[in-house]
């Protein structure tokens, strides 16, 4: 047997030597290779997911400003729309207004023209009639060729005919 | 008929196909004229102290051993001054990616306990890997001194040149013991081609597979091997299976030892012939196939060490004899 082994070149120091090798080699490699290559993997690997998720994180506001911002647009476009339709109804009203405030004025105008026109007839015709009156009286005068002495008397009897007549001639 | 025709004339014609078909010819012829003066491969099982009269424990194969130890932990050295968080590059790019895809290999196989694996699965892979490929770097094996003070080693080299002519093949596996021939020794020699350092690995690699197996399992690892509590004849045939399995263990160690050091050696070996008997072009193919088996010799023992690791640390007693 330990001829054979011998003979393959087997020997008990060498044998121990390369296994004594093998785990010093194990260490430092895990030290100096395994260890600090795996570390720097691991924090790679980190790395590139926080920056992912960054990235993700960015689009995601990204997309979310967008939106935001065309929530704004929006409510603004229908802001304006809303103060035109409000100005042109504001318009619509003070031209309502205005109209029928002139068409009030114009009314009253008219009424009163009417009303001056109706009192100025009124006078006219008093007038009128206080002059046929005298008219009449002094007509009658000559026709009688005197003055009647009661005037008053005179007076009272012509008005009374005159309403009589005004009564019945409308 | 006519493509063959045009092959050959092409071979004469094109200036570039000519230069080839020359070199290749003068590289044959070359190789004819070397043939003579070549000293027959050599071939010894055992490694051999470089120094006639030095220590017996000092090797070319545990000289080579220190080498790789040195290209290793130089490596490590200078991948560790290159690391740095942005985006790598040169070596430690190359060693990052190395140490990566083991660890993911390791991780397929093992799962979460990669993390413990890994240092003695990556160093079986790195330490062997580069143990192979130092066998195939030019020189390694053929540069040398020859022992045996008696004689002027000239002389000795031709009469042994005439000996190898006329036994053609035959080598002397266990040379150490020829007496009065002049010995080659070479300085330097694959760690794997030496049957010390494959089964210190075996060992390191079983060794540890028992460690994994108890730091699992505790005492009850030690089921797997001694189980004589069954009764009747389940019970006979478990301790006997229980049997089977210590001889397995030492039978992976052997097998781990031979395996990695047969396919390194038988390569070494062939590439040493090739070389004898041609010694240009033909021995290219063998060496394209020589770092395919130090790769494919590298990954096996980390695999299967990786292999039995896991299996160490699954308890037995969920599946009575599912054995192997």
């Amino acid at each position: 047997m330990g001829e054979v082994l011998g003979q393959l070149g087997i020997s008990g120091p060498l044998l121990l030597s390369q296994i004594v090798n093998f785990v010093i080699l194990m260490v430092l490699l895990r030290l100096f290779l395994y260890q600090p290559v795996l570390n720097m993997l691991e924090k790679r690997k980190e790395r590139i997911a926080q920056s992912l998720m960054d990235v993700e994180r960015s689009s995601n506001a990204a997309v979310e400003a967008e939106k935001e911002r065309a929530k704004i647009l929006e409510e603004a476009r229908r802001e304006a729309q809303e103060v035109r339709a409000q100005s042109a109804r504001d318009a619509e009203r003070i031209a309502q207004e205005i109209r029928s405030r002139a068409e009030q004025e114009a009314t009253d105008i008219r009424m009163k023209s009417q009303a001056d026109a109706e009192a100025q007839v009124q006078s006219v015709l008093a007038d009128a009639k206080k002059q046929i009156a005298d008219l009449a009286i002094s007509a009658t005068e000559q026709l009688l060729g005197r003055e009647l002495q009661n005037r008053s008397e005179q007076e009272r009897f012509v008005n009374e005919y005159l309403a009589q007549q005004g009564g019945s001639g409308k | 008929m006519n493509r063959i025709r045009s092959f050959f004339t092409d071979l004469v014609q094109n200036p570039r196909k000519r230069n080839i078909t020359i070199g290749v010819v003068l590289l044959l012829l070359g190789s004819a004229i070397l043939k003579p003066l070549m000293a027959s491969p050599h071939v010894s099982l055992a490694a051999e102290p470089i120094l006639e009269n030095g220590p017996a424990w000092f090797t070319n194969a545990l000289l080579t051993t220190f080498l790789v130890d040195i290209v290793l932990i130089v490596l490590a050295l200078a991948t560790r001054a290159g690391l740095k968080e942005g985006v790598p590059s040169g070596l430690a790019n190359f060693m990052e990616m190395v140490i990566e895809a083991l660890y993911n290999v390791v991780e397929n196989m093992a799962g979460k306990n990669a993390k413990r694996f890994f240092p003695w699965a990556a160093t079986i892979f790195l330490f062997v890997i580069i143990s192979n490929y130092s066998g195939l770097i030019p020189g390694v094996g053929s540069i040398g001194m020859t022992h045996g003070a008696e004689a002027d080693s000239h002389s000795i080299l031709l009469e042994n040149q005439v000996a190898a002519a006329d036994e053609k093949l035959t080598f002397s596996l266990f040379g150490a013991e020829e007496e009065g021939h002049a010995k080659f020794v070479p300085l330097l020699r694959a760690p794997s081609a030496d049957l010390n350092m494959t089964f210190g690995l075996a060992i390191i690699a079983m060794f540890m597979v028992q460690y994994f197996g108890v730091s699992a399992l505790g005492a009850k690892y030690f089921k797997k091997f001694f189980n004589f509590g069954g009764k009747g004849f389940m019970g006979a045939i478990f301790s006997v299976v229980g049997i089977l399995e210590l001889v397995s263990e030492i039978a992976k160690v052997i097998s781990f030892a031979f395996r990695l050091f047969g396919n390194i050696f038988a390569g070494e070996v062939l590439l040493a012939v090739m070389a004898f008997l041609f010694a240009f072009i033909l021995p290219m193919p063998f060496y394209g196939l020589e770092l395919f088996v130090g790769f494919i010799q590298a990954f096996v023992f980390m695999m299967l060490t990786v292999v039995f690791f896991s299996t160490a640390m699954v308890s037995h007693d969920d599946h009575g004899d599912s054995h192997h």
